[in-house]
């Protein structure tokens, strides 16, 4: 870079912190600026970018290609729903029990699973959706079977005598937003600690991880479990949101759309989870797209990924953070 | 009691007739690719829309519409082949299992967007009772038990004689020795993607007469049946196959009679899981090649 061009960045201004304020901003005015129908688009992106960034933890960060996101999200709207229809319990109680049931549940998948390689891995994964969606059909005493659950209440909290329930759209896309950002902290946390750092060890290179004392098979699995909680606890948002559950949550739909949104916005990167979900999710809802027709454009998206696209917007996204701070 | 039990068996092995002819294209894929297609039941379900369209729409006969249905999926598969597969040679492991998944995606829904998602009605086919052997069997599945046989025998021959068998094996073996001494391996892969994705068109076309219903979301089906025979089977080990499918094909059908019909489908997966824990090389093949 020519000493000019340097010198005429350097007047350039920095405009992250702005340009964060005022996404902040419109994330919280959001509700008053679009329509009903916008707030719930950006709902089910919240919703969806919970078992993304678990699936990101998964994929991006330790390099384990998982599908089995949905098992662990069916269990989680499960729980949520079969807790608040039979005991109608507060909605801070449903989600930490989704969460826990499905890390719980992890475990015992988790063991034998992770011992596969790569494609043997995929395969197994994709097992448990369909072992989850059988359970979910037939076990029909509690689950009821091809009817799932119905009228699942609102979300309500109760701490001693006060009691809140969040009904409206608008409610509930600040209580989303709070868990969505929550989750998002989580990750963030978890991605700069020393941990963080022996994920991505393990994900470049098993062998010398391994070799310089990271105990790789531990750390798989508990990021296996960690994935599947934050899944669960994006199950219990979705049932919560929705009112109803049937076996149809354990379907490679669900699967498919978590790893577009961490594909496509970048694995490995946590802002790209955050823009993934908001237009892999959110964009293809507010424009109302058959499921098919996302469906179909969610394959040629693969595709691109695979062979064209490989980093996903995350370079993107990066470059521009940079342009506008002025560092480059 | 007896007689049912060998009549579940007899269906058991049709069934598993209709998995291996799909099965074994999968596993040949496998074996030149290294890659599992996850895209592959999606071509049964082109084989039999191709065929219940020339039926219900063109009005040709169940013969007719075999071929049409075998060669509206060879055309598919000849793009897809071209587009993406011949890419995946070298590629990751990951990256042919996103892209095949890419592929079902994409064939899956737009037959769905093209056709409508409902159930279709598939009319044609021997579906008379034939009397063999003291056994009441429709014509259909005879036809398929025949069929499947000559397939694995023409594939045993293909596969040891032909010089295209010699070169799919010669490219599930070692990708870098083909090259050096002259193999042409993207067209070895395209071949065999087309065979493996017409074979399993065949199954389709044939199944279509029993099943009698046709709609878009089938695939997705038959593609999960076939992960645990190809496992079962030993990847890439074509008379492996054969008898992993008739295992599954079988256990399905006895699981169906005496534990309850809606169990049936769980089986294969609980196959998958069990066989990649105890022995991911398979039943048949005494070490793991891949």
């Amino acid at each position: 870079m020519s000493l000019a061009k340097a010198a005429q960045q350097e007047h350039r201004r920095d405009l992250r912190i702005p340009l964060a304020a005022i996404l902040v901003v419109v994330a919280l005015a959001a509700p008053f600026i679009g329509s009903r129908y916008v707030t719930h688009s950006l709902i089910i992106a919240l919703i969806f970018m919970l078992p993304a960034h678990g699936l990101n933890l998964l994929v991006g960060y330790t390099g384990l290609l998982s599908l089995a996101q949905a098992a662990f999200f069916g269990i989680g709207a499960y729980t949520a729903g079969l807790l608040a229809v039979n005991y109608g319990t507060p909605f801070y109680m449903n989600a930490a029990a989704a969460g826990l049931l499905a890390g719980a549940c992890a475990l015992p998948l988790g063991v034998p699973a992770l011992r596969l390689r790569a494609t043997s891995f995929v395969m197994c994964t994709l097992g448990f959706v369909i072992i989850g969606q059988a359970i979910a059909k037939n076990w029909i005493s509690v689950t009821r079977g091809d009817m799932g659950l119905s009228a699942i209440p609102k979300p309500h909290f109760a701490l001693g005598p006060l009691s809140f329930t969040v009904s409206g759209t608008t409610s509930f896309y600040y209580m989303a937003l709070a868990i969505g950002a929550l989750s998002t902290l989580a990750v963030w946390m978890i991605v700069r600690s020393p941990a963080g750092r022996n994920m991505i060890a393990i994900r470049e290179n098993e062998t010398l991880a391994e070799s310089l004392g990271v105990p790789t098979w531990r750390y798989k699995l508990i990021v296996f479990i960690i994935s599947a909680i934050f899944a669960g606890v994006g199950g219990s948002l979705y049932v919560h949101y929705l009112t109803v559950v049937s076996p149809l949550t354990f379907q490679m739909y669900y699967s498919t759309t978590m790893l577009i949104i961490v594909l496509g916005g970048g694995a490995g990167t946590i802002s790209g989870v955050v823009f993934g979900s908001l237009l892999f999710v959110g964009l293809t809802e507010a424009l109302r797209i058959t499921p098919e027709l996302r469906m179909v454009a969610y394959g040629l998206c693969l595709l691109v990924l695979v062979f064209w696209f490989k980093k996903g917007f995350a370079p993107v996204i990066n470059r521009f953070w940079d342009t506008i701070g002025g560092t480059k | 009691m007896f007689s049912t039990i060998i009549e579940q068996i007899v269906n058991g092995i049709v069934t598993g007739s209709v998995y291996a002819i799909v099965a074994v294209g999968m596993t040949m894929i496998f074996g030149v690719l290294r890659a599992i297609n996850f895209a592959h039941g999606e071509y049964y379900m082109l084989g039999t829309f191709g065929a219940w369209f020339a039926v219900d729409y063109l009005g040709l006969s169940y013969e007719a519409s075999i071929i049409v249905g075998l060669l509206s999926t060879i055309v598919v598969a000849y793009v897809v082949g071209r587009l993406v597969m011949q890419r995946m040679v070298g590629a990751p492991a990951e990256a042919g299992v996103l892209a095949t998944l890419g592929i079902a995606l994409v064939l899956q829904n737009t037959v769905i967007l093209v056709f409508g998602g409902g159930y279709k009605f598939f009319s044609g086919g021997y579906i008379e009772p034939l009397s063999v052997l003291g056994f009441s069997l429709a014509g259909q599945r005879i036809l398929i038990l025949v069929v499947c046989l000559l397939v694995f025998i023409g594939l045993e021959l293909m596969v040891t004689y032909s010089r295209m068998g010699k070169s799919m094996r010669a490219v599930s073996q070692n990708v870098e020795c083909c090259e050096v001494v002259g193999i042409d391996v993207p067209k070895v892969v395209l071949h065999t993607f087309i065979l493996g994705a017409a074979l399993a068109a065949l199954s389709g076309v044939l199944t279509a007469p029993v099943n009698v219903s046709v709609y878009g979301g089938m695939g997705e089906l038959i593609t999960f049946k076939t992960l645990p025979i190809i496992i079962m089977g030993g990847l890439g080990n074509v008379r492996g196959t054969f008898f992993a499918a008739m295992i599954l094909g079988i256990a399905e059908s006895l699981v169906a009679t005496y534990v309850g019909l809606q169990f049936r489908d769980t089986v294969g997966f609980a196959t998958l899981i069990l066989m990649l824990m105890w022995r991911p090389y398979g039943l048949f093949s005494t070490q793991a090649r891949f």
